[in-house]
Parts: C-alpha cells; structure tokens; sequence
C-alpha cells in the first residue's frame, strides 16, 4: 500500500462520514466562503500560458481573512475529474476538518462540494491549499495553483504598518530531472509571484516613509526560496504566522514550501526595486515582482544583498530557556535509492508511509520531535493541528520561535516541542510534495 | 575476412607473395588507423552545471595492441595514455572541454600526443524531452606519430536516458578527417586506394560508443561501454578491419565530488587492440564559492 492506495480507501470509507455531516446541516446556513476547483489556463506572463487548476478562477486563491475565534463555513466545489481535499495549514481545528485524508477529513469526490467549519484559531498568517496525491503526475496536488492565503485576525492588532500586502510564490511547470541525491527530483519550468512572473504583472505601488507588512507564503511545491527587496532591509517580524520574539532586520530571507514569514520594511530609497529571488536563475525564471515608488519611473534595478546563512536564532529569545519535554520523539529520516532514472522513496525511522509506526501522544504532554535528516536535502517538515516551538536547530538551542514548518537542513538534526492539546489524528510530513507522496510522512494518535 | 572490394580480387592469390606489405597492412588495417584510446569514455547527455570545472584525468594502458610501428604510428602493445581533460559549464545547456593528450612507453619517456577543444550544448531539461539529447563538436591536432589523422573535427550526437536503475546512452560519433598522413611513398595505386578507405579515409567517418549500466546502489554502478570504428560514411570497412571493443566497467559515485570509473576493454576484432584497462579519476570544482544553503547556492 502506498499514499494513494491508502488515501483511495480512506476517502470511500469517508465518504459517507460526509455526506451524513452534510445532512445533518439542513436546512444549510449560508456559507462564509465558497471555494470552486477546476482547470485553469494562467497566463503567467505573456503568451505564456500554463494549464492548472485553481480555487475560484484565480492563483492564489481569495483571500480568506476572519476573526479569531469565529466559526466559519466555507464550502468546497470540486469541478474537476480527480477527488480533491483542502487543508487548513497551521489551523488547530479538528482532524476531520483538517483537510487531510490521512487524519480522517473526506476526500471530495468529482462533481461534489463538501462543507468545512470550524472555528479558526490561533490567530496569525496561515493559509489553505490541496492536500492530495500527486506521485508522478507533477499536474496535480501542490504543483497546482491551489493555495490561497488565509488571515486569522489578532484580537488587538497594533498596526505599526501602512500597507499591508499578501505575496504567495510559487514554481510551475515541473518535470522529472536528475536530482543531487542521484535519483529524480522535479525541476521546475517558471517562477511567479502571485500569478505573474517578474515583470508581467502589476507593480506593488508603495510611497516615500511608508511602512509595508509583508506576508510573503511560499507554496511552491518543492523549492526552498530566498528573497530579497533590492535595496532595503527586511524586519522579520512573525514566522509561519506567530510573532518572533526577536524581530530582526535581514537583507534576505529564506522561506521553504510551506513556510510564512512577516517582514516589515521601511521604503526610505525611492526608485523603481526587484522584490525577488536573490538566486539569478531563479529571477531570471520569473520569481520576483517590481516594487514601484510614487512619481519614479524607471527600469527596475536589482541589487545583489550580499550572501548570508539563514538560521532562526536570528529572531529567537537571546536566552534560551527551555523547558523540559515529557516525551521525546526520535524520527530519523532516509531516503531509498530506486536507481537514477527513478523517484527515491523515503522513510521516517525506516519505514514509508503508510507503513510508518503510528506514534501515540499523551494529552497535555509537551511533546519533543527529534528529528535526525539523514539526507543529503533539506527537508521543510510540517506537524499539522498545533504549533511548535523550535528548541534546536543545527544542534544549537533556541526559544521563543514558534511555527508550524521547520526546515531541517540536510545531515543535521533539530528540536521542536509542541504541547498535546488538540486530541485527533494528526500527520507529520515533509512539506515537499514528491517527498510526502513517496513515504515521508507518519501519523500521531492521542492515546 | 576481406571487404567486398577484395573479395572479387581473390583469384589473384598470389597477391600475398607479391604484396606482404599490404599483407601486414590488412591485419593491422583497424590498429594502423587513429586509436580513440586516449580519452576512452561514453558522454552522458547531461552539460556541466554553470560555474563548474571538472578534472579528470584518463589512464589507458594497452596490454595487448600492436606491437610493430605502422604507417609511421608507434605500435600500441604497453602503450599508457594519460589524458587531462577539463570541462567547464558555461550555462544549464553548455560546457566547454579541452584536452591534452599524452602518451608514455618505456624506453620512449612522454610524449606529448596533441590537444582538442569540445563545446557541447544540449536540450534542456527544461523542454521535457523523453530522452536526453546533446550535441558535441570536438576540434583538434594529434602528432602523426600517435594519430591518423592530425587534424580532426568530430560531431558527437548524444542521447540518453534513466530508466529505473537502468541507463543508456548513444553516442553517434563521426569524425571529419581534416588532415590525414600521407600513405608512405612506394605505395601502388592500389594500396593507396586501401590505405585511403581503411586506414586514413580523407572524409567522414562513422565510430559509434554506447554503454548499459545498471545502479544496485546510488554510490556505484556496472555496466558495458561499447566503442568502434566502422570506417568511412558509405564505405565502411570490413568487419574483420573495424574496431570494436567491449568494456566492462564500474562507476562510483562516493563523493558529490568525485567520479570515478575504471574497466578493461576486449578487441572483438583483429581490427582492434586486444585489451586494454582504462581509469578515469574527476574531481569537480565549483568556482561560485557560495556555501550550501546560502542566498546564492544553487542547493
């Protein structure tokens, strides 16, 4: 049994799970939001067009911004051929709510819709996108244009801002090629910003002393990305959603599938700027967007920053105090070599998903991830339904960087601690779409 | 086995009394003939990543070749070739090579053989081709002393392709004799007209290499290198006179740094050294200096 077998079974046995929940919401309050799935043809930059599909016609998809603490109702049209499913990421809501077969949510069969609510919480930058199987098929699941941003509105909001800007990057186009670990890997054809590649799309328009939030999402399905605004410095202020404890100017930042950073910037150099890619290749592949000053006009200039490491004890508490867990969880992660013109599969502690032990979880334990990359990649792993609280990264400590992705680098272990408060199924995966489909993921149960 | 040419000459048996020399000339028609055995090697489709330079170096020691000089060509029998190559990438579909070829016999110290300059370029990946495809364009002079011809344009079409942990690849290589020497004076029409399409075609000729390997693990791989020499485009020589020549070799992968591949070569044909062992050791510099992971790597 693989990933799609075992999803394929999960998603009949749901199935009717769902359509009883729906029956049982009748007469239907009037949803919230509305999302519909089908094809797309984005024109991502001129004459070039890439086939995908989509939440509502648009990439991303709408922006979904709502209160903390509110329940929500969204319904979930499925205009496409194949099942589909839509996970919350970094909502801690109820598994079967979730949005991931694996944790028990249905799968929403073709020509069906499917109702979401929950109340969302916490609040902070999170965002929705497809949870299904792609395996070989680099058309589907997160190769796609579905992910949208979704805001869970603080209670009290300071607003040390002027404007506020929504930016999701993501990677098009992919194909198998040769990868650095001598098995195949997805390479990918163009870059975007939003929708657009650097230089086809609306510049961001911004004024002389303005204070601009940035809540940059990577939903690339693969690729780690860093980016810069030429000529500025980036104030770190929240990553994955939760505020940092040290908020720190960069000249770059690093952000991996899955992950959100919050950057605050100060536009004090007016002129026509490249927020993009620092890595030439990628740019020149599209992944940037011009940032346009009032009354400048020009061509857009890039200025290299120079070349820095990323670490999250940039932005963690300059002491750190952690507390001690109640449970240590050892995961070793490794790939298997299946020959160089084919996909590796990888194994948390020896075993691909679904064959992975399920590990139990205590409620009210602080529970700590041990996670020992075996590989030669960098691994962006995510723990769905909670928020965990980076202890260890590059075998250094740290405290105070909460988030619900981490990027492991390769041939290095890091600590996160999480607190059991959210009983239900929960997955734990690598955020790479070809690395979860080919059995790097487990699931944890509470006891 | 004689080409089809000699075959209606055979009545004129005597020809081996009359003619030893060009008795010799037929046995040794393949071996007289420029020997590819310096840079023994099947080229992937794949270019060199942009800011990249590879070293290697390709030992080939003939253990068993010609053992008596031939047109002017020192006999090949305990022959070693060391030969340099550097290829640098220049971008996701291009790399640059050079060559220096060198040669060593006991007794005759080192020699140096000559040098070739190879641009290459190739479909990107990019394009989702099934299979990979490059083309490579390799010029340069050998000394006669080592090579027939001196002058030498070779166009290489390249595929390949992964499958599993299987692989393949094709090298479609044809070499444009630019210069070729001149048959020793004495020679009759006859033999010059032999000496002209086996040994020193003036033309295009055809020298395909292929190889298999199959990959138990990702640190190492075995497999078949195949060469040949089948002689000039539309005129190939006889079978007996071609080259063609089996290498069972093993490649390791034990470092991103390092290639290694090594294997002894069978001469299926009197045309073709008999054996030979062949090294090559690579070592890959990046001249980019960005650590993994930073604002600038590639990784």
């Amino acid at each position: 049994m693989n990933r799609r077998t075992f999803i394929a079974q999960a998603g009949g046995a749901l199935a009717g799970a769902a359509l009883t929940s729906f029956a049982a919401d009748w007469p239907p309050r009037k949803p919230d939001v509305l999302l519909e799935i089908a094809p797309l043809a984005l024109e991502i930059a001129r004459g070039r067009v890439v086939h995908t599909v989509a939440y509502n016609g648009r990439v991303p998809g709408p922006l979904i911004r709502w209160p903390e603490g509110k329940p929500i109702v969204i319904d979930v049209f499925n205009r496409t051929s194949v099942p589909e499913i839509v996970h919350w990421h970094g909502l801690e809501i109820p598994s079967e709510m979730d949005g991931a077969a694996e944790e028990g949510s249905p799968m929403i069969p073709p020509g069906t819709q499917f109702r979401y609510a929950f109340t969302p919480r916490p609040a902070g930058f999170r965002w929705y996108h497809t949870h299904s199987f792609a395996g070989h098929d680099l058309k589907r699941g997160g190769y796609t244009g579905q992910f949208g941003c979704f805001f869970i509105e603080f209670k009290s909001d300071a607003g040390a801002y002027d404007q506020e800007v929504f930016l999701a990057l993501h990677d098009w186009n992919a194909y198998l090629v040769a990868g650095s670990d001598s098995s195949m890997e997805p390479g990918y054809g163009y870059s975007t910003i939003d929708d657009r590649m650097l230089g086809f799309g609306d510049p961001l328009k911004v004024r002389e002393g303005q204070r601009i939030l940035l809540h940059l999402l990577n939903a690339s399905a693969g690729l780690i990305h860093w980016l810069a605004l030429a000529g500025h410095e980036l104030t770190v202020v929240a990553m994955d959603g939760n505020p940092v404890s040290t908020p720190s100017p960069v000249p770059a930042i690093r952000v991996g599938p899955a992950e959100r950073i919050d950057v605050i910037v100060t536009m004090n150099r007016p002129g026509v700027w490249i927020l993009g890619e620092t890595r030439d290749a990628m740019r020149k592949a599209g992944m940037g967007i011009v940032v346009e000053y009032a009354n400048q006009q020009s061509k857009p200039r890039w200025i290299d920053p120079p070349e820095m490491s990323w670490d999250y004890r940039h932005f963690a508490k300059p002491q750190a105090t952690i507390r001690e867990p109640d449970q240590i969880i050892p995961l070793r992660f490794e790939s298997k070599f299946h020959g160089p013109g084919a996909v590796a599969s990888w194994t948390i502690n020896g075993k691909s998903f679904p064959n992975t032990d399920t590990i139990l979880l205590r409620e009210g334990q602080r529970c700590r991830l041990q996670m020992i990359n075996r590989s030669g990649d960098d691994h962006p792993l995510h723990l769905h339904r909670h928020t965990f609280e980076v202890t260890s990264f590059n075998s250094q400590p740290l405290a105070g960087v909460n988030k619900d992705v981490v990027i492991v680098p390769a041939r290095t272990t890091a600590e996160v601690d999480f607190m059991a408060n959210n009983p239900g199924a929960t997955l734990f995966h690598c955020h790479n779409q070809i690395h979860m489909d080919f059995g790097f993921m487990t699931l944890f149960r509470y006891a | 086995m004689l080409t089809d040419e000699f075959k209606v000459r055979e009545p004129r048996i005597n020809i081996v009394s009359v003619y030893p020399m060009l008795i010799v000339f037929l046995i040794w028609v393949g071996n007289a003939r420029a020997q590819d055995n310096y840079e023994i090697q099947v080229y992937p489709s794949a270019t060199m990543a942009p800011k990249t330079l590879l070293i290697e170096l390709h030992s080939n020691f003939t253990v068993e070749g010609t053992t008596t000089a031939q047109f002017g060509m020192l006999p090949t029998e305990h022959q070693a070739h060391e030969t340099i190559e550097l290829t640098q990438g220049i971008n996701d579909w291009s790399e640059v090579g050079f060559y220096i070829f060198t040669a060593a016999k006991s007794g005759n110290g080192i020699d140096w053989v000559g040098d070739h300059i190879r641009p290459r370029v190739r479909i990107p990946p990019r394009w989702h081709w099934p299979v990979g495809v490059s083309l490579s364009s390799e010029f340069g002079y050998a000394r006669p002393a080592f090579s027939n011809p001196t002058w030498s344009w070779q166009f290489m079409p390249i595929v390949d392709q992964s499958i599993g942990r299987w692989y393949w690849s094709i090298n479609g290589t044809m070499v444009w004799n630019i210069h070729v020497v001149p048959p020793p004076a004495g020679f009759t029409p006859e033999e010059k007209q032999v000496y002209y399409r086996d040994v020193a075609p003036p033309g295009l000729t055809f020298g395909p290499a292929a190889t298999l390997t199959y990959a138990p693990s990702k640190y190492y791989n075995i497999g078949i290198e195949y060469y040949s020499y089948y002689g000039q485009w539309g005129n190939f020589v006889s079978l007996h006179n071609q080259q063609q020549q089996f290498f069972p070799v093993v490649n390791l992968f034990i470092s991103p740094k390092w290639e290694i591949n090594f294997g002894a070569g069978w001469g299926a044909t009197a045309g073709t050294d008999h054996l030979i062992v062949k090294g090559i050791v690579g070592r890959y510099f990046d001249w980019s200096h960005h650590r993994a992971g930073s604002s600038k790597s590639a990784q």
